[in-house]
């Protein structure tokens, strides 16, 4: 479900300087609407699916946010009154903060340690066994890696707390205790998605050309200020495609919370999207699961609109 | 289901543009005994069983054939309620007592007074009270009785022998919600800490136990503690609701009930049983098996489990008796009934009488996986566990003394373990105290309400 | 910090040229403890997969397999019986691999040729073609990368269902056919990044739009699609909560969903472990085989990509 949007691609690294590069020419051969025929034709099976699978689906929600509907019988149209005992529900805003402290570990953990491998790879080891090696926790499927850890990482028969029992340390209750259970949740989702996220970002480093370092090592740059004031802000663009796209995927977490702690102990894990099944599937309510969801949309577009430009993702410095 | 305008108008549109035909199409046969109907499962060890008596009964109503479809409980109830919405449900299927009330209300099950009458069907045959369980508010019967599960605690042989204590001794524990009684002395004598004392000798260190006398599965607030502490607080004279069947008033505030989960809960503290927070991962059965518990107090269906641990000697013992010397277990009755949107439904029903007959539920007994509703079936299932040399008397105990009590049955049973679930782990795993449960009882009832 | 200068030369020089690096050294063990981290559960995977389920809890501090068996994998491949199986701890529940594989090889290879061949002409249209509206429509394809996948899932059911096509093929493939945002998003900004020239050229010969875009674009974008269909491939060969809705049969049911049933089949009850961890080897023998075939395709054309 959530893999959808946790696939950043490759390909936008260099986005931001061919923009710039299209933006100087005067596009005098595709001038105004005169592509409009063809261009209908070569959108129109994408059209399709996009009004068919997402258009509609996504307008039909927004009408069921303002209905009390249970899926077995008719949406009864009740205005506002979901969104008016959203606003009054401790579990929603809990839901708001568990889900905010996931994205904020995750984020942070995730793009920190890509960021490193990357830059290991980078100068140590370029060769693919090395990078496959890394990528394997992303071939297994979501809910197997949130299943295996679940079990790895059981309190009294998990691999991981004997291992730590064996160096003296006391056990670990990673999913069982409140502090615990969300920032485990981001080191599973983490495991899943560093090596992926650090070949984006290797990529990425290898488009910066060495003329630049040259020049940095020239002027005696030092390998730290280097890396603050030449790499990483070359890197911007990838960077901002990465944090991105993490940032909505993480959002969205559901699989490794519903077939680990389902929302436990107590509220710790009920995350957004989780809640949102709860109510609408579970609670089969699913006029106040639409509207939470459309909350939720809300909250993820103006998340990417604040990303987007508070850190000027189409623009790159190499320009 | 009423199909929705604009989805119906996307739809015929989809169906012009894309110009794909879809193979097949909708086949509506008559109300009549014939055809393919479709059953749903969710236990895959039962699943032979149930095989067995659809081709049994394939011989003798050679004109229906059964296609039977087994998913798992966590995805089962899912599946059933989408297809429900979509025309897709299967014609017949497992029920379970706390599912069924929200079917009733959204019409979805095929009431079976008719066909009962008819076929005369002997509502007698089944263990006493199973087959009330499955009458709706509106008086109508919506199911019949499949099979049945009570509690009782499941305990290492060998960790009992080391700790001194016979079969006897496990047999007759005594419980009381003040100091646990002797149901408390046997849980403290069989934890045993990382330097070997055990949790009554002096010197015990609670915070680095080896094995707790008592294994934990969770707080049981989403299931009404059937198999945590139902049994003890019930033996209190406890009851869930004002009513069973068709409650409407919780009782979580009652001081007997929080008497109990407060006793419950201070084994954790006492390091008697694992901290509630240990406990989500892998189950309890599994920590059991590892060898990490002494007793687990868990349902008859979980004897399969149990039993099938290498290397574990497991013994059964029944729930312990209370202050006033009675026992208690929640009596748990699942039904198969058929989905009110059935093409078939006299075929169903053909096949629903047939898995509630002797002859269907005789071959479940004889798979010695659980316990057949009817009485006679029961007593061959009991046999066939013992032959695989199990004794599973105490839970078929719990049926014959008659100390059974009913798993409560009520609407919005979705919404109440919604709000019991988070406040009795929070109780449990001692964030708040015993009387908090008054609160979340009243948001409870206060669904009951409107 | 006394190696600054070698710096940017690093990278490109052989390492055997250069002596002990101690900051190479802490850099290799680093990645090594990456590495490790990312492939050791792995064993784990494969020491479970190999144990006896019912003796797994007892050995649950032993590294090695517990009672080695290879029941689990009879299991998974549907060459035990329910009572051997059940016997063995493990669960009872039929499966059809086969059939499953297959479905799942249909499922993955019709959505990914359907969503990235679609998808792209739409990228294409995005990229390079002037027309009134085409940034507001690709700003809307972008927007449905915000919408919670939930929130779609039963309203989709439902029009599945209008269609008729339940537990059809079909009906699985349906939704992910046309195209997906993300393949439109990346292919768009690969177009944007081609040079035009050859594009240009060809259009003062007068060729047609279709042609360009089929002999020319195309052809030139043959990494960056083996890209994008490998990710795509995966991520639908992972998929799951979609095809558990709509492909019940066994004519529909595709792997992930199949190998369910190692999950616990009734509550409070304990997972097949073994089985489920042989069947997770055994559904990601696929993919691990594609990524050794075209793995370093894919890395250079990442690496081809970011260098344009």
């Amino acid at each position: 479900m959530t893999t959808l949007t946790k696939q950043p691609g490759p390909g936008l690294s260099a986005g931001g300087p061919q923009k710039s590069r299209r933006r100087g020419k005067p596009a005098a051969d595709f001038r105004g609407t005169g592509d409009l025929k063809i261009a209908l034709l070569f959108i129109a099976p994408a059209m399709l699916g996009f009004v068919l699978f997402y258009l509609v689906p996504t307008i039909r929600g927004i009408y069921l946010s303002f209905t009390e509907y249970s899926i077995l019988g008719d949406p009864e149209w009740i205005g506002t009154r979901n969104y008016e005992r959203i606003a009054k529900d401790p579990l929603f805003w809990n839901a708001l903060g568990v889900t905010s402290q996931y994205v904020l570990i995750n984020i942070v953990l995730q793009t920190a340690l890509a960021l490193g491998l990357a830059i290991l790879m980078h100068r140590v080891a370029k060769s693919t066994i090395v990078r496959g090696a890394l990528l394997m926790p992303y071939l297994m499927a979501n809910v197997i890696a949130a299943l295996l850890w679940f079990w790895m990482l059981d309190y009294q028969i998990g691999i991981v707390n004997q291992l730590i029992e064996w160096t003296g340390l006391p056990r670990v209750a990673f999913f069982g205790s409140e502090q615990w259970a969300i920032p485990t949740q981001a080191l599973i989702n983490t495991w899943r998605h560093m090596g992926y996220t650090a070949l984006l970002i290797f990529a990425g480093l290898q488009a910066i050309p060495h003329s630049v370092y040259e020049a940095a090592s020239i002027d005696g740059s030092k390998a730290i200020s280097t890396f603050w004031r030449i790499t990483l802000p070359l890197l911007r663009p990838v960077l901002v495609l990465v944090l991105v796209v993490t940032v909505i995927g993480s959002f969205q977490v559901f699989d490794t919370v519903a077939v680990t702690t389902a929302g436990g102990p107590v509220n710790a894990t009920r995350v957004l999207q989780f809640y949102i099944y709860q109510r609408a599937f579970n609670e089969q309510d699913f006029g106040y699961g639409s509207a939470l969801a459309v909350i939720l949309f809300l909250i993820l577009a103006l998340v990417a609109f604040i990303q987007m430009k508070s850190l000027r993702g189409n623009q790159s410095d190499l320009d | 289901m009423n199909t929705k305008k604009a989805i119906g108008a996307v739809a015929v549109a989809a169906a012009a543009a894309l110009a794909l035909s879809a193979c097949g199409g909708g086949s509506t046969g008559g109300d009549s005994a014939k055809g393919e109907i479709s059953y749903w499962l969710w236990d895959a060890n039962q699943l032979p069983a149930y095989q067995q008596c659809a081709t049994d009964f394939q011989k003798t109503h050679p004109d229906i054939k059964v296609k039977i479809t087994q998913t798992g409980w966590d995805d089962y109830w899912g599946k059933i309620t989408n297809g429900m919405a979509a025309g897709t449900a299967p014609d017949v299927f497992t029920n379970h007592l706390a599912k069924y009330p929200d079917f009733i209300k959204t019409k979805q099950l095929v009431a079976l007074d008719d066909a009962v009458a008819n076929d005369k069907v002997d509502l007698s045959q089944y263990n006493e009270g199973l087959a009330d369980l499955w009458v709706g508010q509106d008086g109508k019967r919506y199911g019949l009785p499949k099979d049945w599960d009570t509690v009782a605690l499941f305990y290492n042989k060998k960790m009992a022998a080391d700790a001194g204590l016979t079969a006897e001794q496990m047999a007759s524990l005594k419980w009381n919600p003040q100091d646990g009684g002797s149901y408390e002395k046997a849980i403290a004598r069989l934890t045993v800490d990382k330097n070997g004392k055990r949790g009554d000798e002096p010197g015990f260190d609670k915070n680095n136990v080896a094995v707790y006398g008592l294994g934990l599965g969770g707080s049981g607030g989403e299931n009404a503690g059937q198999t945590e502490w139902s049994f003890l607080a019930a033996s209190l004279g406890w009851t869930t609701t004002d009513k069973n069947p068709w409650g409407t008033h919780y009782n979580y505030d009652d001081k007997r009930v929080q008497d109990t989960i407060a006793w419950w809960a201070s084994l954790a503290q006492k390091g008697y049983m694992p901290k509630l927070e240990a406990t989500v991962g892998a189950n309890a059965a599994d920590s059991f098996g590892a060898g990490k518990a002494a007793i687990n107090s868990h349902g008859s269906w979980m004897i399969g489990q149990y039993t099938g641990y290498k290397g574990i000697d497991v013994g059964i013992a029944p729930t312990p008796q209370g202050p006033e010397g009675q026992r208690a277990s929640m009596f748990n009755g699942l039904a198969d009934s058929i989905w009110a949107g059935t093409k078939k439904k006299d075929a169903a029903v053909k096949w629903v009488e047939y898995l509630a007959s002797a002859a269907c539920q005789d071959v479940v007994a004889a798979k010695a996986v659980v316990f057949p509703a009817i009485k006679g079936s029961s007593d061959k299932a009991a046999a066939a566990f013992k032959a695989k040399g199990v004794d599973v008397s105490a839970f078929t105990q719990h049926v014959k003394d008659k100390t059974t009590f009913m798993l409560p049955i009520t609407d919005n049973a979705a919404k109440v373990a919604g709000i019991m679930k988070p406040a009795m782990d929070a109780v449990v795993t001692g964030k708040a105290p015993a009387s908090s449960l008054s609160a979340a009882n009243e948001q409870v009832n206060s669904l009951f309400a409107k | 910090m006394t190696t600054i200068d070698t710096r940017p030369a690093d990278s490109r020089r052989r390492p055997q040229k250069k002596p002990f690096n101690w900051r190479r050294t802490i850099a290799w063990v680093l990645l090594a403890v990456a590495i490790a981290v990312s492939v050791l559960p792995f064993y784990w995977v494969l020491r479970t997969a190999l144990s006896t389920n019912g003796s797994l809890a007892a050995n649950s501090a032993s590294l090695l397999p517990a009672d080695f068996n290879l029941g689990a994998f009879k299991r998974v491949f549907g060459l035990q019986t329910a009572e051997e199986a059940i016997a063995e701890g493990g669960s009872g529940a039929s499966i059809n691999f086969w059939q499953y594989l297959w479905n799942s090889l249909l499922f993955s290879s019709i959505t990914t040729a359907g969503a990235v061949f679609f998808s792209s002409m739409a990228a294409y249209a995005f990229a390079r073609l002037r027309w009134k509206g085409r940034d507001g429509v690709f700003s809307l394809f972008l927007a449905t990368m915000l919408v919670p996948p939930i929130f779609t899932a039963l309203p989709n059911f439902l029009l599945v269902k209008n269609l008729g096509l339940l537990n059809s093929m079909l009906g699985l493939v349906l939704p992910y056919l046309f195209m997906t945002p993300f393949a439109v998003f990346f292919m768009r900004q690969f177009f944007l990044n081609m040079s035009r020239e050859v594009e240009e050229a060809a259009m003062l010969d007068g060729a047609r739009h279709w042609r360009i875009f089929f002999q020319i674009v195309m052809p030139n974008a043959a990494a960056p699609i083996a890209t994008l269909a490998l990710l795509t491939f995966m991520g639908q060969w992972n998929e799951y909560f979609w095809p558990l809705l709509v492909g019940t049969s066994e004519e529909s049911r595709v792997l992930t969903v199949g190998l369910g049933v190692f999950k616990s089949q009734s509550p409070q009850g304990a997972p097949d472990w073994s089985g489920l961890m042989a069947a997770t080897l055994v559904s990601a023998t696929p993919v691990l085989i594609l990524f050794a075939l075209f793995g370093k395709k894919i890395v250079n054309s990442i690496g081809f990509n970011g260098t344009k």
